[in-house]
């Protein structure tokens, strides 16, 4: 009598997961998965608690208020990616706006050609940032401190603080524009996002970018030109800048010398929510976007919520918190059950 | 599958909510000052006691839900205008920053149909809008006159200009220097810039003080100006000696007044803005007309009358 022992000739099945959690599995598997519930989730509580929410009008209006801050986020995100910070981009797109009113209103300069003048201001802004801090050897966020300065000070000294008016409507077009009802700006932030999330992620400089971001003295060592792409970086990110602050003005119709102001910490912590790594080499603009959506709908529900402005702070803080919390919490379980 | 369908039905059916309105439901008024700010709270103060007063002779509730920007920026203003508006209020009353640079923010209300109060600001040419304020100018104006009769009309004199970009606070300051150029003995020697902090009108004020040893007085172009500035009078030891004329009623300007450090105030009347700002939303929402103009006026605060 012999005994026969049979081995399955294929490895055991795991057990059959709940189809719910085997989506939500599937979906933290996706580096972006975790941003993405979390916007569903502030998106459906949305919807169920305000009859305001889901409406044309404010659908269109979270989408040009998102498109600013995420052509920034943008910029900040290809940084943050590499391992460095930008905190003068707000000052960027303010001196551009400012500059591109001066040339049409004051130097009665064509608008488009102010446009792009202002565009190429921008750019060089971020080029020389990239050049300090690359020559010098300086910390981007040293560096970018000091230069927030520079540049801010440099709109108050042209405008002594008035804002300029007077700006032609051929450009108004612009910030305020609808194609379809859907705004200008936000298909100007669709556009960028493509061309950079392409570059990114099917070009080698952007899988350059992120081996820098990982290990820069790796990088280096590998034959990568690492200075000329991070001068490159705050380049697109001072190009970015400059964007948003003209269509700003095109938008506003006046140039303030306020634009600005409120892009500096917004993308970072757009970015931070969308998974990009503050340590660099992690996350992608598209995650930044995402989260930049996370924050423009907790700002666009406070109000529609009719939550106190002197918890506004508090709420969006708190949501944010919870945003990132959820995403780090939901793939720390996924992992324990698998 | 269920929940899926269920949850996709709620959604498509929550904007149909709005529907369930009608002509007895509360109305709703949206107050939109420039910023966070005390001056405002006062505002918020007299616009809360005219719903009440309205709710109780009415019978019909009115609501004011009350939303500020965090900074003093025009694209956040235009950004929680916007909200408001998808809200659909009864009416918005706005305090605007520029009104250039909110105008195109306002044609949108006009296209949804939201009717518009503005106080302590001037609407865009041609928007049919009622504004209740007081005179910049005229309040600028008081404060340097009063503040010349003070100094015996001769002496360096200082102002503190509040936020650069906001145009009240320009438009006072321009007054004043004007005022001021009318008495050919008082000099401005020193202008200082707070951004509305009363903390950078204190270092402001102590670093012009230690400049101008022989300053007799001050002015200032907003409201947190002059609360800094009292208290770098009475650091430096300088009560009395230094004179200041202030602006608006904070109750700490009010403490200052009190304490002899500043002699008066010349104070818009923000509870009255609020008050009468309702009252003209009000009248709209019922689709009455209203005058282009309230003005509030404004007080001289001395320490015989707080």
């Amino acid at each position: 009598m012999s005994l026969e022992t049979t081995f399955p000739t294929t490895p055991p099945t795991p057990p059959r997961l709940p189809p719910l959690r085997r989506l939500a599995a599937r979906c933290m598997r996706n580096p972006l998965g975790g941003v993405i519930a979390a916007l569903v989730l502030i998106f459906g509580v949305s919807c169920l608690l305000s009859p305001h929410f889901l409406t044309g009008f404010n659908m269109m209006i979270m989408a040009r208020a998102l498109a600013f801050i995420g052509l920034v986020t943008i910029g900040q995100s290809i940084l943050m990616i590499l391992g460095e910070l930008d905190l003068s981009v707000g000052a960027i797109g303010g001196l551009a706006g400012i500059t591109g009113g001066m040339l049409m209103v004051q130097a009665g300069l064509n608008p488009w050609l102010s446009l792009v003048l202002c565009l190429l201001l921008g750019t060089a802004c971020g080029m020389l940032n990239g050049v300090l801090i690359t020559q010098l050897r300086l910390h981007s966020l040293v560096l970018t401190i000091g230069m927030a300065g520079v540049y801010g000070g440099a709109i108050l000294v042209a405008t002594k603080g008035v804002a300029i008016t007077g700006v032609p409507v051929d450009i108004s077009f612009l910030g305020r524009g609808l194609v379809y009802g859907v705004p200008v700006p936000f298909i100007v932030l669709l556009a960028c996002l493509g061309v950079v999330a392409f570059v990114m992620v099917r070009t080698p400089v952007g899988r350059y970018v992120y081996a820098i971001g990982s290990n820069p003295d790796a990088a280096r060592m590998l034959g990568l030109r690492v200075d000329a792409i991070r001068i490159a970086a705050f380049a697109t990110a001072g190009f970015l800048s400059a964007l948003a602050g003209i269509l700003m003005v095109a938008r506003l119709g006046t140039a303030q010398p306020s634009i600005g102001d409120t892009w500096v910490l917004a993308p970072i912590a757009a970015a931070v929510i969308g998974g990009v790594a503050t340590t660099g080499g992690l996350g992608s603009p598209v995650g930044a976007v995402l989260g930049a959506v996370i924050i423009g709908m907790i700002e666009n529900i406070i109000v529609l919520f009719g939550i106190s402005p002197y918890w506004q702070s508090v709420v969006s803080g708190g949501i944010v918190v919870l945003a990132i919390s959820f995403d780090s919490l939901a793939r720390r379980y996924l992992h324990r059950e698998a | 599958m269920k929940t899926a369908f269920l949850l996709a039905t709620a959604l498509a059916l929550a904007p149909m909510a709005t529907w369930a309105a009608d002509d007895h439901a509360p109305l709703r008024f949206v107050l939109i000052p420039k910023t966070v700010h005390p001056w405002f709270d006062k505002v918020n103060t007299g616009a809360q006691a005219a719903a009440d007063l309205l709710g109780k002779t009415t019978g019909r509730k009115v609501e004011i839900e009350y939303r500020a920007p965090e900074t003093a920026d025009v694209s956040s203003q235009n950004d929680i205008i916007e909200r408001a508006i998808a809200t659909h209020p009864d009416g918005l009353i706005l305090d605007l920053l520029d009104e250039k640079g909110n105008h195109a923010t306002m044609l949108e209300a006009v296209d949804e149909k939201v009717p518009m109060t503005v106080f302590d600001s001037l609407p865009p040419e041609g928007m049919d809008v009622t504004a209740v304020g007081a005179d910049f100018c005229e309040q600028g104006t008081i404060a340097a006159q009063r503040l010349a009769g003070l100094i015996g009309e001769k002496g360096e004199v200082a102002i503190m200009i509040g936020v650069p970009t906001a145009p009240n606070h320009a438009r006072r300051a321009e007054c004043e220097r004007a005022t001021f150029a009318r008495y050919p003995q008082i000099r401005v020697v020193a202008t200082g810039i707070d951004n509305d902090s009363i903390e950078t009108a204190q270092k402001q004020a102590s670093a012009i003080m230690q400049a101008h040893p022989d300053l007799a007085g001050w002015v200032a172009c907003d409201a947190a100006g002059p609360v800094g500035i009292g208290q770098a009078i009475r650091e430096s030891g300088r009560t009395g000696k230094v004179k200041e004329v202030g602006l608006d009623n904070l109750n700490d300007m009010i403490q200052l007044i009190r304490d002899g450090v500043a002699d008066s105030s010349a104070s818009s009347r923000p509870e009255m803005q609020g008050y009468w700002a309702v009252i003209a939303a009000w009248q709209r929402a019922l689709g009455q007309k209203t005058p282009k103009y309230i003005d509030t006026g404004i007080d001289v605060l001395t320490k015989k009358n707080i």
